[in-house]
């Protein structure tokens, strides 16, 4: 029983000693050649290259690699080698290496060197061993990944003067990502001869580029979600704002007469351009922070409240004075009368006229873009900055348009089956009024 | 009624951009089939003073570029200033041309070129970039330039110590100029940020100081210009030897413009010209 007890004790302690062993080692082993090899890898990063994520870096895409390592003082490197990985093509005929030294890293030195490839190494031979202390920064341009995307590790070894050679450690793996469907069809468009006639014209390479086209197509498309979203908020909020201050314009006093006068006129009497800095820049340094996409949605629906208002006001003064007589005789009070007469014959009325404030309200949104919010025109205007072609500009008229077309079809037949409506009415008078006649010519 | 007063106050820069290049495309329509850039507007187009080299119109050489990024551009009291304002007006004044500056949006400068009509070449910091060089030739670069992010000095979170790590954290808003290296660069290195993208520069200096954002990231230049100038409360804290390089965009269809500015920008380096014009304008 004892000796039962004391051997897992002995054992437990066993275990530990060789775990501190264990650690020491790899601490050491960790350590040691930190000191014997002063290069040590400060980035490798891929440039991204997707249109629909700028952080995200694809395969079979053109991208380009960016390795970064120190060099200490007197260090002597004569040979840097960069493993560029498996399957992933590149180009050597304009290689970037320089040397970044001093204190803050910003004075840029030219490295001469001899470049020899194999396979996927990179052999930098360079005249002059480094001993300068700095940065070694590389830039490997026209780089394709793989078209399965994956990590990608790039691998170092450097060659000091002494003949030691030595790895870089830890260099990051950059991730790739395979290649997105939109643009793999863009290259496929690309390769065809239809499509390259197509760009040879000017005109249709700079406003309709098929490759463009695909590829900036989900990319605007988010932009719609968030245009929408930001108008399918904004309408439905503006309709009370514009009511309230219909009512106070329409108001016997003048106090509320005055506040919503002024209102209105210094929303319609400004671009919204200018609200919208406002609101953006202004509001933050009164202390007042709000996200983008709320605030948007409140500049919106303040601006389009003071044109509602007007429209509101117009229907309201556009029912005639019997109908109130008429609900006052049957002893309805104001409110009554506003709320079960007036109101409800109004709204009909502006119905085509609020449709076509929507339409208004909706291109509008693309106003917000100039303060960040990611929204159809800013999507568009990130890719047409990046590829200088206009073709994303289109898709985002087509965004426009598939709100727009139909709705301003809907206000159309809005107005017509309103003064059809009136048309109707007055045809069944008059022939009641005809049929009134006849009789009398019958009596 | 309303409506339409209203419509016609909302024109923001894209939309009138998009107009312009339109108007643009109906000036081209009539040579859909492609001849020469600078037809159109330019059917009287003459070889100017340096012999061989066409532009829109006869003896004047027409940058197309965006006077808000100082020192490289900018707007004075109505005068064009900045280091590629004077370049301008020295490469013209080598080819025996007048310089001419025409004002169009950062993101309106390269289609402009592509289109011609309305510029005989892009001259506005612009990167040398694959994706443009799609579109347009490069001259040979004429300025190397860094990036560099600011925030605002009261931010005790992000300092020069820990910028790399603190820049790439879940929740950092980088404010960045849409389609320039800036935002390229903050995607590629501080990929776990959120990218805020402003199509004017300025404004994304104006989103830090008022808390949208909490750093700006660019062209290292412009930023220290801003910095020095307009938003004092910043301060930089990170800086990247990216060595991206300025060049002029003309046209593919002008090989002999590209050429003579080749030259030109060639002799400005030699005689010293450029460094001094760096010189001055970087202070």
């Amino acid at each position: 029983m004892r000796t039962a007890h004391v051997r897992p004790a002995r054992r437990a302690t066993a275990a530990l000693v060789a775990l501190a062993l264990c650690l020491t080692a790899c601490l050491a082993g960790m350590v040691a050649p930190r000191q014997a090899s002063a290069m040590d890898v400060v980035r490798c990063t891929g440039r991204p290259n997707s249109s629909d994520d700028k952080t995200v870096i694809q395969g079979a895409t053109q991208s380009r690699i960016t390795f970064e390592a120190t060099v200490e003082e007197g260090e002597g490197v004569s040979v840097l080698t960069l493993t560029i990985p498996q399957d992933t093509t590149f180009e050597t005929d304009d290689l970037a290496v320089t040397l970044l030294s001093g204190t803050d890293l910003m004075t840029r030195n030219e490295v001469s060197y001899d470049l020899e490839v194999v396979g996927q190494n990179l052999v930098f031979n360079f005249d002059e061993p480094l001993a300068q202390a700095g940065h070694l920064n590389i830039i490997v341009y026209g780089v394709y990944f793989p078209q399965a995307g994956g990590d990608m590790q790039v691998e170092a070894t450097y060659r000091l003067a002494s003949g030691d050679e030595h790895d870089i450690e830890g260099i990051p793996v950059i991730p790739v990502q395979g290649i997105s469907g939109t643009e793999a069809l863009s290259q496929w468009l690309e390769q065809q001869p239809w499509v390259q006639a197509w760009n040879a014209n000017r005109f249709l390479h700079l406003f309709f580029d098929p490759t463009i086209l695909v590829t900036s197509f989900p990319v605007v498309l988010n932009g719609f979600f968030m245009s929408v979203a930001i108008v399918a908020l904004s309408f439905p909020l503006a309709i009370p704002v514009a009511l309230v201050l219909a009512l106070m314009r329409l108001s016997k006093f003048v106090v509320w007469r005055g506040i919503a006068t002024t209102y209105v006129n210094l929303m319609r009497g400004t671009p919204l351009f200018l609200q919208i800095y406002v609101a953006f820049f202004g509001l933050p340094l009164a202390g007042i922070q709000i996200p983008n996409f709320p605030l948007g949605v409140i500049v919106m629906t303040l601006n389009s409240g003071a044109y509602m208002c007007e429209i509101f006001r117009a229907g309201i003064l556009s029912i005639s004075k019997g109908q109130t007589e008429a609900a006052r005789s049957l002893g309805m009070n104001r409110v009554q009368t506003m709320v079960y007469v007036i109101l409800p014959q109004m709204f009909r009325i502006v119905i085509p006229n609020l449709t076509n404030e929507f339409i208004t309200l909706y291109k509008d949104t693309s106003l917000l873009a100039a303060v960040g919010v990611m929204e159809l025109v800013m999507y568009a205007r990130t890719i047409v900055a990046s590829t200088g072609s206009i073709t994303p500009y289109i898709v985002a008229a087509a965004f426009y348009l598939v709100i727009t077309l139909p709705l301003s079809k809907i206000t159309r037949h809005l107005e017509e089956s309103l003064r059809g409506g009136k048309k109707r009415k007055r045809a069944s008078t008059a022939e009641k009024g005809a049929d009134a006649q006849k009789e009398a010519a019958h009596a | 009624m309303a409506y339409v007063s209203r419509r016609a106050l909302c024109t923001t820069g894209a939309t009138a951009a998009l107009a312009c290049v339109l108007g643009l495309a109906g000036c081209n329509g009539g040579n859909a089939s492609g001849t020469d850039a600078a037809s159109g507007s330019s059917a009287g187009s003459a070889a100017s003073a340096s012999g061989d080299v066409t532009t829109m119109t006869s003896g004047t050489l027409t940058f197309a570029t965006s006077p808000d990024y100082p020192p490289f551009e900018n707007l004075e009291n109505g005068e064009y200033v900045g280091l590629d304002m004077d370049l301008g007006r020295a490469i013209a004044e080598e080819l025996g041309l007048e310089c001419e500056y025409t004002n169009i949006d950062f993101d309106g400068i390269v289609p402009a070129i592509v289109a011609g009509g309305q510029a005989d070449a892009g001259l506005s910091g612009i990167s040398i970039t694959p994706e443009r060089e799609e579109q347009v030739d490069f001259s040979d670069p004429y300025y190397v330039d860094n990036q560099a992010v600011a925030v605002m000095s009261s931010n005790a979170d992000i300092t020069e110590d820990n910028a790399t790590d603190a820049l790439n954290q879940e929740g950092v808003k980088i404010a960045v100029q849409s389609g320039s290296t800036g935002e390229a660069f903050a995607a590629e290195n501080f990929p776990n940020a959120e990218l805020v993208s402003f199509p004017n520069f300025t404004d994304a200096f104006a989103a830090v100081n008022s808390g949208q954002a909490v750093a700006v990231c660019g062209n290292s230049a412009v930023v220290q210009q801003m910095l020095s100038g307009a938003y004092t409360d910043l301060h930089t804290v990170y800086t990247s030897a990216t060595g991206e390089e300025y060049a002029i965009a003309v046209s593919k269809d002008n090989p002999e413009l590209l050429a003579a500015i080749n030259e030109a920008i060639a002799t400005l380096q030699e005689d010293g010209t450029l460094d001094e014009l760096i010189a001055k304008n970087m202070g």
